[in-house]
């Protein structure tokens, strides 16, 4: 169906060569006999805000969940210099790499203090350390406004307040690189915005973003980078300028 | 005291259900999978306690460390080999087969093994704490109770020890609670599955060994506490292990009671009977629907 093939552009423009944070060359996944994506070829270097954009049901959350090993693909993966092991969520984790997924997926029975922490998770086994870590105490401080939920079921929070956590949750994992799968998908417009505001304070840290986004326009305001999916076919384009 | 008494005893079988239903509700939660095996586990602590110590003649606490290290072993085996390819090679089984099948064959395949090793008689491990009963007042307290009572208290409390206060514990809630969000941390379900069955299969041998000597055991008695603890894990649609605690004690008392008043013989057919009017008459309020609907 998702008849594809790949533009393998490198960085454009011949900008300042940074490091290279994430090489994919050559993505695949399938589902069964569906192929979401195919043969996709881009880079983000280190430092980067690259939106993935493209209409919905082309495979943009799909590259998200090969790249980070949630399901198994085709094709290389390369973090920081290091061949990611196929299927492997904790070893992309471990280098560096960590996803908050589309729909947030939290622990709903569990409070949100524990569903962050759990971040931590990827690192340690052991909740002291991760209680006492810098990237759990940044993730929380990040979120005055989840301060008086931390107790709160994840379960019980507004929309907004759960994709808050969702991203505390990933930043506790202590990332290089974040990426961030439809960060706004049914929430507000001043939420998303918020959201975004955090996003932008994240990136001005130093961890590298990248973001799926069907509607480029937000996306752009806060990327330099931006690769177009069509029909499961990734094309890296120009610094912010494509919009 | 009748009244005070059968309530202790119901109190101590039910503690036994309990603990059974909360393995059962947190393994489900975690592998997708009934453990309908749980009893036999038990009833194989029990008979093999027996035999290594009676018949074999070795001391007894070699007899139990035995007992608990074959069951293990074997419990990681059966992960390592059957789970493990049925769950997480390529092309996974799902449904029904996985649900239930491969722990239902178990159960016979043990009673199978069971009955060859150690016979068809009733047997039980030797009491690990001898004497009179104890009494308080009217009430008597079997000694081989006070010890299920306390294993449950001790097992139980360390379980809630480390889900409440361990990561670990709250990767093994994460992991029932949402298995794509588990992963996205790098949370490895399977070694949970592994780990939950290995401690629920030791778990239940020593509930077999401490409380044979109450009622005995033969290669036959898994079956029927497997099936209560199923009863009681399915009141919180196997997903609330807290709610099949509690499901796990009143059904013990429940028991005890119908056996001392109503009858003997026919106690247990009541019993039943109360229950699935209860489960006819609130289904949601005990967690039936999502039971049904997963």
């Amino acid at each position: 169906m998702n008849a594809v093939t790949g533009d393998g552009a490198e960085s454009p423009e011949g900008g300042p060569p940074g490091n290279v944070a994430l090489a994919v060359d050559g993505l695949s996944v399938a589902y069964g006999n569906v192929v979401a994506v195919h043969d996709a070829t881009f880079t983000v270097t280190e430092g980067d805000a690259c939106a993935i954009t493209g209409p919905n049901g082309n495979g943009k959350s799909s590259i998200l969940m090969g790249v980070t090993g949630m399901v198994r693909r085709h094709g290389e993966v390369t973090i920081f210099g290091a061949p990611a092991k196929n299927g492997d969520v904790r070893w992309a984790a471990r280098h560096g790499l960590t996803l908050v997924p589309e729909r947030r997926q939290l622990y709903p029975d569990l409070s949100a203090a524990d569903n962050i922490i759990l971040g931590c998770y990827t690192w340690t086994k052991s909740i002291g350390k991760a209680r006492r870590s810098d990237s759990y105490g940044r993730a929380v401080d990040l979120f005055p406004e989840l301060k008086p939920h931390l107790k709160q079921a994840a379960g019980t929070l507004s929309g907004g307040q759960q994709q808050m956590v969702a991203i505390a949750r990933g930043l506790a994992a202590n990332p290089k690189i974040l990426a961030v799968d439809e960060p706004c998908l049914g929430l507000a417009e001043v939420i998303a915005k918020r959201v975004y505001d955090v996003l932008a304070q994240i990136h001005a840290a130093g961890t590298t973003l990248i973001v799926v986004e069907e509607a480029p326009r937000r996306a752009l305001t806060l990327c330099n980078r931006r690769v177009e999916v069509r029909n499961g076919m990734a094309a890296n384009s120009s610094p912010g300028s494509a919009a | 005291m009748k009244f005070g008494n059968l309530v202790i005893a119901g109190i101590v079988t039910g503690s036994i259900y309990a603990m059974f239903a909360v393995c059962v509700a947190v393994w489900y939660r975690v592998s997708n999978i009934l453990n309908l095996a749980v009893g036999d586990f038990a009833m194989v602590g029990a008979l093999s306690v027996d035999n290594l110590y009676r018949v074999k003649g070795l001391p007894l606490p070699v007899a139990i460390i035995t007992t608990l290290v074959v069951v293990a072993a074997f419990a990681y085996l059966y992960d390592q080999v059957v789970l493990r390819l049925a769950q997480d090679g390529k092309r996974p089984i799902e449904g029904i087969v996985v649900t239930f099948f491969f722990t239902f064959a178990l159960s016979f395949f043990i009673d199978g093994v069971a009955k060859m090793l150690f016979g068809s008689d009733v047997h039980a491990a030797p009491a690990l704490w001898n004497g009179a009963s104890l009494t308080l007042g009217s009430l008597n307290f079997v000694r081989a109770g006070i010890l299920v009572l306390a294993c449950a208290v001790i097992i139980g409390g360390a379980f809630w020890l480390y889900i409440r206060f361990t990561l670990g514990g709250k990767a093994l809630e994460a992991s029932g609670e949402n298995s794509v969000g588990a992963r996205i941390v790098g949370i490895d379900t399977r070694q949970y599955r592994r780990l939950i069955f290995i401690a629920t299969a030791v778990i239940a041998a020593v509930f077999g060994i401490v409380e044979s000597p109450i009622t005995g055991y033969t290669y036959l008695s898994g079956a029927t506490i497997s099936l209560t603890g199923f009863i009681a894990a399915a009141y919180g649609g196997f997903r609330k292990p807290g709610r099949a605690l509690l499901a796990g004690l009143f059904i013990g008392v429940l028991e005890a009671l119908l056996g001392g008043y109503v009858s003997a013989q026919y106690g247990d057919t009541v019993m039943y009977a109360i229950l699935a009017a209860l489960i006819l008459a609130w289904p949601r309020g005990l967690g039936f629907e999502s039971a049904v609907s997963g």
